[in-house]
């Protein structure tokens, strides 16, 4: 299943958050949208769920989701969003519990996605008991068990030290090559951005239009941290951004 | 730059302390205990005269008369039943309508006056109108009660409501999850600690309507014992009765906290 944002514009107010965005998200591939704070990108990721309306044009989907698919849209939040008064293996269940799945077929999954995101022995903790990464490891695996046909990821990373990271998206990459998923990665951080995306879409300072489309060949298994080739690539991403940066957070200034 | 060429060292003085309450076993008893003693001791040397204070352990003796004769049981039983219906009706309620005025905005636009403007009425004040509408016996009462406990548990169970991790309700909607089951599973448990500590200051408010209550029309009961000790001006049963008052309250507050450590123990 694709999805495809065909000439969305939103305002909110007398603010023009996003003009004209045509985008094609292909099945099969992480596509990561990038851009100055400001730009609008945590808005055009909740259009490509459904919890957000655009002011003009329409996001459509492509294709019938996969069978077996309980959720084609999936979020994975900045702040994890984990109920805190659910343990991991409650937190995952949540999910899958308004589907008429019987208990068997439920715990089976559940067992799944926690095996694969490394959770196993921490299925009966509560979230406070748990670190950052480990918090955002459960809301990935909550992701996975509804078997989405795309994961919508706002910052997913944002909130972690980057050591974490680092960790996290190793473990991200290892999920892809096992599975490859289909996701929308929306960041500010272009090192996630070249280690994770098959497409990198730039976004324009405020009101968001699409910059450049950059697409990268290197199959993700091949991207180390500190990969020359990956350095280049950022380096032309930031050369993108830079000036644009710079003028959105001058605008805030003078706002 | 070695410690010899700085012959005036000194450590650098702690002033991190304080501010950081801690728990302090057995204080409060020691409060207690402190304060009795200094009242029989006052009331023994003459220092205190017996008609201003009675000596505490007349006050223990009233009691253990009280309770030997069985008339505890005959005033405490109707009290205990008149609070945990009264107190239920209102709470119960309370909790439903705060609940309904946090989901739907019709209801929070028609409701929320309205709770302001019944909050402030001094509930016993309308004794008389619920004799008449509920009648003399148990059941004006109960509604007196429970009026009082309703006012308190809707204001604490909507802003509970509100204070609901939005982010949260989001992320239930974005997996698929019913109606229902965002309302059960996420913001039931997330109005929850605000709800019971609502409930704490509803519940010390039922006891007070309590008394209240019997004071003004009852033949058995905490508030007829203290009404009718006030009146024959006899200080030893009075305060045999206003003790039983604060343990009951104690006893409520104890019960809210063993609910709040078994139900909120996710809390950070």
């Amino acid at each position: 299943m694709d999805l495809r944002l065909a000439g969305v514009s939103h305002t909110y107010g007398e603010t023009e958050v996003l003009r004209d965005i045509n985008l094609d998200i292909p099945s099969g591939q992480i596509v990561c949208i990038v851009g100055p704070s400001g730009c609008g990108k945590s808005t055009l990721l909740r259009m490509l769920g459904g919890l957000e309306q655009p002011t003009s044009g329409q996001v459509l989907q492509l294709g019938t989701p996969p069978a077996g698919c309980l959720n084609p849209l999936t979020y994975v939040f900045q702040d994890f969003a984990l109920l805190p008064w659910r343990s991991v293996r409650g937190n995952v269940a949540l999910v899958l519990e308004d589907h008429g799945l019987d208990a068997a077929a439920r715990a089976q999954i559940i067992d799944d996605v926690l095996a694969r995101t490394k959770l196993t022995e921490f299925a009966d903790a509560l979230p406070k008991q748990l670190s950052g990464g480990m918090k955002q490891r459960v809301a990935i695996a909550r992701a996975l068990a509804v078997n989405p046909a795309v994961m919508l990821m706002d910052e997913p990373l944002s909130a972690l030290d980057s050591q974490t990271r680092e960790l996290l998206m190793d473990d991200l990459i290892s999920l892809w090559t096992r599975q490859p998923f289909t996701a929308v990665y929306v960041t500010h951080n272009l090192a996630e951005a070249v280690r994770l995306g098959h497409r990198i879409v730039v976004l324009s300072r405020r009101p968001g239009q699409i910059r450049e489309v950059v697409e990268l060949t290197t199959p993700l298994a091949e991207r180390a941290y500190g990969d020359a080739a990956l350095e280049a690539q950022q380096q032309h991403l930031w050369g993108l951004m830079r000036e644009e940066a710079a003028a959105a957070d001058a605008e805030l200034i003078h706002v | 730059m070695s410690d010899a060429a700085h012959t005036n060292s000194r450590p650098v003085a702690f002033r991190g302390g304080g501010f950081a309450p801690k728990q302090r076993r057995g204080m409060g008893v020691l409060v207690f205990v402190l304060l009795i003693l200094l009242a029989e001791w006052g009331t023994r040397s003459g220092f205190i005269s017996n008609l201003t204070l009675p000596r505490p352990s007349d006050v223990a003796m009233t009691f253990v008369e009280l309770w030997q004769s069985g008339m505890l049981f005959k005033h405490l039983a109707p009290s205990l039943s008149r609070l945990a219906v009264g107190a239920t009706l209102g709470a119960l309620v309370g909790v439903g309508v705060g609940v309904m005025i946090g989901l739907f905005s019709y209801v929070r636009a028609g409701l929320v006056p309205l709770v302001a403007a019944l909050f402030p009425i001094p509930k016993i004040a309308l004794l008389p109108l619920f004799v008449i509408w509920f009648g003399i016996d148990e059941g004006s009462k109960y509604a007196l009660i429970a009026f009082g406990t309703f006012t308190p548990t809707v204001v604490a169970t909507y802003a509970a409501v509100d204070n609901v991790d939005r982010g949260l309700i989001r992320m239930g909607q974005s997996f698929g999850l019913s109606w229902w089951s965002i309302v059960r599973k996420i913001v039931l448990p997330g109005a929850m600690p605000g709800i019971l500590s609502g409930l704490r200051i509803s519940l010390a408010i039922a006891i007070i309507l309590l008394v209240a209550a019997e004071m003004l029309g009852a033949e058995y009961g905490i508030g007829a014992y203290i009404l009718e000790a006030g009146s024959l001006y006899d200080l030893e049963r009075l305060f045999a009765g206003v003790v039983i008052l604060s343990v009951l309250g104690v006893c409520v507050s104890a019960v809210i906290a063993a609910i709040e450590t078994r139900v909120l123990r996710w809390r950070v």
